[in-house]
């Protein structure tokens, strides 16, 4: 079975530090990770490699080259090969471009099943795995919290689906894209001690738009189809508050205010 | 006259009827009309909200299947030329939005929480960057407007006594579908934060004592719910938390415990009548939304406060 991968790395959002006098994300020294719940869709992948030797698995991620050395410790924890998706033309796209991009790139590769994530710490929107599945025509499940190991073949997937209040399971044809939820728990495995200074150059492949062949008014900012026209930090507003200590007088004070608005 | 397609999600019913009201913002005072589509089951709360129903009834079209009820939004546009698309931002929502975007070839803001209209331009606003900002984000291309609406942020208050018309629809296309489902398992019934008057809420600050929120809780006949900080180290589940990345609350009461209060989850308080903040920072964001801000360990205010509202309910037995 081949096994694509899609995956996104992040700004780790927790220490991320927005300037509220210059009104700018300080960027500087922010650390990338990849994507929590990208790394349970690759997880689950290599875990099933694990058990069925014969399977590919080939990462595909849309980033800077200072991703680089990211892609090649995902390499030495048993990945096959990682195509990174790279060009200028390709920077500040929306979801309806990045979706263009990567579907472009995907069309051309042979594979049974692409797994993702659902959701990504930085843009929130969900969007990419949903539109690559329909510019590729195939369906595509979020939400998942399992896939049936047992039961996953190269005709079809069993995966359970978080709906909030229930969990409903689904079997879907393949190929497909499934995307997964960090609450799957898929954990990546280490890299091994003799592979950390393993050289895997080898696997990795740069894909630039010389090879994707778009035009510049396809793709990046000209090509986007929604535009940030402003970003604000919304003020929080102020109140007439009391402000007690931790004591009976400040107990007394949170007694008598529940009791006045009838919560007690 | 503009048309207003809404997607119902016959599970959150409740949904469609607040995306009355984003149409209403989007349109300001053009005239225009609303349609909702249902799959199956005509909602309820639907007839007298929406001036039209458009019902489909197709056994071979699955309320799961994102694919097949793109293609169905995409035959009625075809009729239709809707001026607007809303969609709401649920579990089936999210994954039809952006199918549909791609087929009507339209850019597409999710999660939207306000609309703005800034010279004469239509203004999406959401959360960015995990809620530390807020983006006003523009359609630069044709019609019609898509976004997929966050849930339980927006409020409807017009005419409900419309004379809503219904019209069967059948898709043209073949909808068979590649998604078969096996079973549905409720989830142990936890209630829905989004439904409780009142919430104890606990963040970073009451990590070891978490598990004690429910005692101050149950004396209030509340809920308890939890900040990403707490969800994240794995102290309690997802469904109970509250914020950008989880959910929208409008409680009357609201006690955040140990909660910092950073915009992300402060995104998630919508409407709340009061807040009471405990924390030993009496300068956290939060507590500039308080009513009353307690300074001081949240856990040994919650043994506090509960003691003290059992010995006044025994002393008036």
């Amino acid at each position: 079975m081949k096994i694509i991968c899609l995956v996104k790395f992040t700004p780790d959002i927790e220490n991320f530090i927005y300037d509220y006098e210059k009104n700018v994300l300080v960027r500087e020294n922010t650390r990338m990770v990849i994507n929590p719940d990208d790394a349970c869709a690759l997880a689950l992948a290599l875990k099933y490699k694990s058990k069925h030797p014969e399977t590919v698995v080939e990462v595909v991620t849309m980033a800077p080259l200072s991703i680089l050395p990211h892609v090649q410790d995902l390499i030495r924890r048993d990945v096959d090969s990682a195509a990174v998706i790279s060009d200028k033309l390709y920077v500040g796209s929306d979801t309806y471009v990045t979706s263009k991009i990567l579907a472009k790139y995907l069309m051309n590769q042979t594979f049974d099943l692409i797994l993702t994530g659902t959701h990504a710490i930085d843009g929130d929107t969900s969007h990419v795995p949903s539109q690559i599945g329909e510019r590729l025509d195939i369906d595509q499940l979020s939400n998942i919290i399992r896939v049936d190991e047992q039961l996953l073949s190269l005709t079809s997937a069993t995966v359970d689906v978080d709906a909030e209040h229930s969990i409903s399971t689904y079997e879907i044809e393949l190929p497909a894209i499934l995307s997964l939820q960090k609450e799957s728990k898929y954990k990546l495995p280490y890299v091994k001690y003799v592979d950390i200074e393993k050289d895997v150059s080898d696997r990795i492949q740069i894909i630039d738009n010389a090879m994707l062949g778009f035009d510049q008014s396809e793709v990046g900012i000209d090509g986007s189809l929604t535009k940030v026209s402003r970003t604000y930090v919304k003020k929080m507003s102020k109140n007439d508050r009391v402000i007690v200590k931790n004591d009976e007088a400040g107990i007394e004070t949170v007694y008598a205010f529940l009791k006045e608005k009838g919560f007690v | 006259m503009e048309k207003c397609l809404i997607f119902v999600d016959s599970e959150y019913a409740k949904n469609a009827i607040e995306l009355l009201e984003v149409a209403r913002q989007i349109f300001d005072l053009a005239p225009y009309e609303t349609y909702a589509l249902c799959i199956h089951d005509i909602t309820e709360s639907a007839n007298g909200a929406f001036d039209h129903i458009i019902y489909v009834s197709d056994e071979s079209v699955k309320c799961h299947d994102a694919k097949a009820i793109a293609i169905i939004m995409e035959e009625l546009h075809v009729i239709h030329n809707f001026g607007a698309i809303l969609i709401p931002a649920t579990q089936i929502g999210r994954m039809l939005a952006p199918r549909l975007a791609i087929r009507l070839h339209v850019g597409l803001v999710a999660d939207v929480t306000a609309i703005e209209h800034i010279d004469g331009a239509l203004q999406m606003v959401r959360p960015a960057f995990s809620g530390k900002i807020m983006a006003c984000i523009s359609n630069l291309g044709k019609k019609p407007i898509m976004m997929s609406v966050r849930q339980n942020v927006f409020l409807y208050n017009e005419d409900l006594n419309k004379a809503t018309s219904h019209e069967t629809f059948y898709p043209k296309s073949d909808l068979t579908t590649n998604i078969k489902w096996i079973k549905t398992v409720e989830k142990p019934k936890s209630k829905d934060i989004r439904d409780s008057e009142v919430l104890v809420s606990g963040g970073g600050g009451v990590k070891k004592g978490f598990h004690r929120l429910t005692e101050l809780a149950e004396a209030l006949g509340g809920e308890v719910s939890a900040s990403r900080h707490i969800v994240d180290s794995g102290i309690a589940s997802r469904s109970i938390q509250v914020g950008q990345s989880g959910k929208t609350v409008s409680p009357k009461l609201y006690i955040a415990l140990g909660i910092y209060g950073s915009l992300q989850h402060v995104e998630g308080l919508k409407n709340v009548k009061h807040i009471i903040s405990v924390n030993i920072n009496k300068d956290a964001p939060i507590c500039s939304l308080s009513d009353i801000v307690v300074e001081g360990d949240a856990i040994e205010f919650i043994e506090k406060l509960v003691d003290k509202i059992k010995s006044e309910a025994d002393e008036s037995k």
